[in-house]
């Protein structure tokens, strides 16, 4: 069986080692989020601040990370996140995660804090840390292009900006500039350990350990995807081609949640995004799909510039939720984000959280400096900058993250996310799967754990009525137990709309690792230990029933207009339903039976 | 001749051709022994496919002191492993830089076309690379070109 390599790095003591996965450990998790997950549970206590040096910050692949498998180069980012209390594991694309394999390392675990700022640089079996104080305070472009002429034109580096630095708890991991490991603040955790960025060049590669057998598998996923409607659909318009259709049908978040329809919806789908700025297409590592949007800005005075974006989630983020229908606005916003390294979602719903509060009057103008109002493209792209520098109060608060800010100036309940962090791009009134979906995620309110909206919207794999309680907690498990896996194996789960992930992904895993995972229910079983071992940390960390909640305005304030006019959702009795199909007692706690049965016990 | 074609503005810089060269040949994913290298220019947002295109007068071959490189009957550029003795002077004078070394073999290597069905081409899903007549393959821009000039739109 092909084994795997933890490179630990402790910037306290400078030591470096490197050690051997145990085997038993890669049958039981696989791999990325699992065995990553697994790696951050046995090496901290789930009770430390997400800022103490001795929360470790693990950079996970998965067994087709860096293969020829058709969008196998994911690599996720695990550690204790300082915006939810919570686990956080952020995804993320590119090239980086692959270079991480080609070095000989399936894993990286930083452990302490750096005296100064640093960062690693392994070449191979060579790692060093090295000075990063010339590289402090610098955007991510210029740091990048910085690292690569003092090491190696084709160095990868993974990185963070200002936002990371300064501790914004909404900052991001960036790498190959404009890719995001984006959720849950874990570039605050880089950068309380004052750790710049990782640069790795990989020339060793590595081999698996079935080629044919795994080729086969690939050309079978490969064909999937090149039939497949999603495939094509992401190819054309990105995941920004959501917009008009989430407003169709209601649930297009507008003004913090105010609203399900945005007026200004036209003006910023991602058929305005391909026809008015888009250059061409990019593809992370090995992928099939190329939803990336390379993108340029010209004739929009201080909006101008170029780079990647927008995603669906960013337009919302920093658009729709605040209210923002100036496309150019929001690419710029969306640039800005990567150059301070920050995530488009969670940045923008701060804004979006701080205009309401303000509009409401709760937050003095003082704090703020001059008038905020939604739709006010300038005054959001400014307040991106605000909260990467934490400049004056409302920099600061926004950088504490929208739940903090909400909190700090007395009304936490207009903050709209779960676990503290904020919600996608889609109202769950008009999807009440994703309501549950939200509350119950392991890193906060996400849509990559468990969309519901497949099934509610797109009838894939069925189709279920997006307004009833009924069947969602059952599908709901079954989505988060396969996306627990995928994002273990280190493929997209953009794969997944078109190739099947039980047959498929196991497939391809089973092939590279030497050891048969098996098919769709050994998936789901490994997918709900993954799934269960989040829940463990989650519930060691403190966090209990209370913390898989919504806010009032989503279980009471019905929307009142559009498609999702009327509806609310009704948490709780889902809820319930939810932890017995999970085998866990009422308060959320995993029984020792599902322990046992999971072998977590 | 039939040769690797590039049409860079289809290139997405997924690398799976990066990928798919290096299994082919290695029998292990290593991008950095691949014979094919996408060129990124981020910022310019430009990306361009490089690979060897059998020059005709191939300085590669001019000088290589074993005569390690030879022109093959159907045009292709080759590299005699037996001969070669690894001094890297390929790599230098290639105006491309897309002649690679391979630290294990201690040979040099070039793109040898996966004996008629090259893999980067297969995996190239946008269409950006293509195997063909070159020359051939070059007719359809004269049209394209003259239609710029001044064909009346219709």
């Amino acid at each position: 069986m092909q084994g795997a390599t933890v490179l630990r790095v402790n910037l306290s003591t400078g030591q470096i080692r490197k050690e051997a996965v145990p085997e038993q450990m890669i049958k039981t998790f696989i791999g990325g989020r699992g065995v990553g997950s697994k790696l951050l549970m046995d090496n901290m206590d789930p009770k430390i601040d997400a800022f103490d040096p001795r929360n470790p910050l693990i950079f996970a692949t998965g067994p087709v990370t860096g293969t020829y498998a058709p969008t196998g180069g994911r690599y996720m980012v695990i550690t204790k996140s300082p915006l939810t209390g919570a686990i956080a594991c952020s995804n993320s694309g590119g090239y980086w995660g692959p270079a991480l394999r080609y070095a000989g390392y399936e894993y990286l675990m930083v452990e302490g804090k750096a005296k100064e700022p640093s960062y690693i640089y392994i070449h191979d079996d060579k790692v060093e840390i090295r000075s990063a104080k010339h590289l402090w305070g610098k955007i991510v472009d210029d740091t990048e292009n910085m690292i690569r002429e003092e090491t190696h034109p084709e160095v990868r580096v993974a990185l963070i900006g200002q936002g990371g630095e300064n501790l914004a708890r909404t900052a991001c991991v960036m790498n190959d500039k404009g890719r995001a490991a984006g959720r849950s603040g874990v570039g605050a955790v880089m950068g309380s350990k004052n750790l710049k960025a990782v640069a790795v060049r990989g020339t060793k590669g590595f081999k698996i350990a079935n080629p044919d057998a795994f080729t086969a598998a690939v050309l079978k996923g490969r064909d999937k995807l090149k039939a497949g409607p999603t495939t094509s659909g992401l190819t054309m318009l990105g995941t920004a081609g959501t917009v008009s259709y989430m407003n169709m049908v209601g649930m297009l978040p507008t003004n913090n949640f105010q609203a399900g329809v945005f007026a200004g919806a036209a003006a910023v789908d991602g058929t305005v995004v391909k026809k008015d700025f888009m250059t061409r297409n990019r593809g992370c590592h090995s992928c099939m799909i190329h939803c990336g949007r390379v993108t340029k800005v010209t004739g929009h005075g201080q909006f101008d510039g170029r780079g990647e974006g927008p995603e669906y989630e960013t337009i919302y983020g920093v658009g729709t939720i605040c209210g923002v229908d100036n496309l150019a606005a929001v690419i710029k916003a969306n640039y800005l984000c990567n150059e301070y390294g920050l995530d488009t979602l969670e940045a923008g719903i701060a804004i979006g959280t701080a205009i309401e509060l303000a509009e409401k009057g709760y937050i003095p103008e003082s704090d703020i400096g001059f008038k905020l109002k939604f739709g006010d493209a300038d005054a959001m792209v400014k307040l991106l900058e605000a909260q990467a520098f934490r400049k004056g109060p409302i920099g600061h608060w926004l950088a504490e993250g929208g739940f903090r800010l909400a909190e700090h100036y007395g009304h936490p309940e207009l903050f709209m996310g779960s676990k503290k962090q904020g919600f996608a791009a889609y109202d769950p009134r008009g999807s009440i799967g994703m309501g549950l979906a939200y509350a119950t995620s392991n890193r906060g309110a996400c849509h990559l754990r468990g969309y519901t909206i497949s099934l509610e919207h797109f009838g894939n794999p069925i189709k279920l009525d997006p307004f009833t309680p009924k069947d969602k907690p059952y599908w709901l498990t079954i989505l988060q137990n396969t996306t627990s896996f995928v994002d273990a194996s280190g493929i997209c789960l953009f794969s997944t709309f078109d190739m099947n992930p039980g047959e498929d992904v196991t497939a391809m895993v089973s092939e590279s690792l030497g050891y048969n995972v098996g098919g769709p229910e050994d998936m789901l079983k490994i997918g709900e230990r993954i799934w269960t071992l989040e829940r463990m940390f989650n519930n060691a960390a403190g966090l209990t029933r209370a913390d898989d909640s919504l806010p009032p305005r989503i279980t009471s304030e019905p929307l009142t207009e559009g498609a999702s006019k009327g509806h609310v959702v009704d948490l709780e009795p889902m809820l319930n339903e939810y932890y017995q199909l999970r085998g866990w007692d009422m308060q959320g706690r995993p029984t020792s039976d599902k322990l046992r049965e999971l072998g977590l016990a | 001749m039939k040769q690797i074609v590039v049409y860079q503005e289809k290139c997405t810089a997924c690398r799976e051709c990066e990928v798919s060269c290096s299994f082919s040949h290695e029998g292990a994913f290593v991008p950095a022994l691949s014979r094919i290298k996408v060129a990124d220019f981020y910022e310019e947002q430009f990306y361009q496919p490089m690979v060897c295109v059998h020059c005709a007068d191939a300085p590669c071959a001019a000088v290589c002191p074993t005569v390690a490189i030879q022109r093959q009957a159907d045009g292709q550029i080759k590299v005699i492993d037996d001969r070669c003795i690894g001094c890297k002077m390929c790599l230098l004078a290639c105006p491309f830089g897309v002649m690679g070394f391979s630290p294990d073999k201690g040979v040099a290597h070039n793109c040898d076309f996966c004996d008629g069905d090259p893999q980067c081409v297969q995996f190239c899903t946008p269409g950006a690379l293509e195997f063909k007549d070159v020359v051939s393959a070059a007719a359809p821009a004269k049209q394209k070109a003259a239609a710029a000039l001044g064909l009346p739109q219709t």
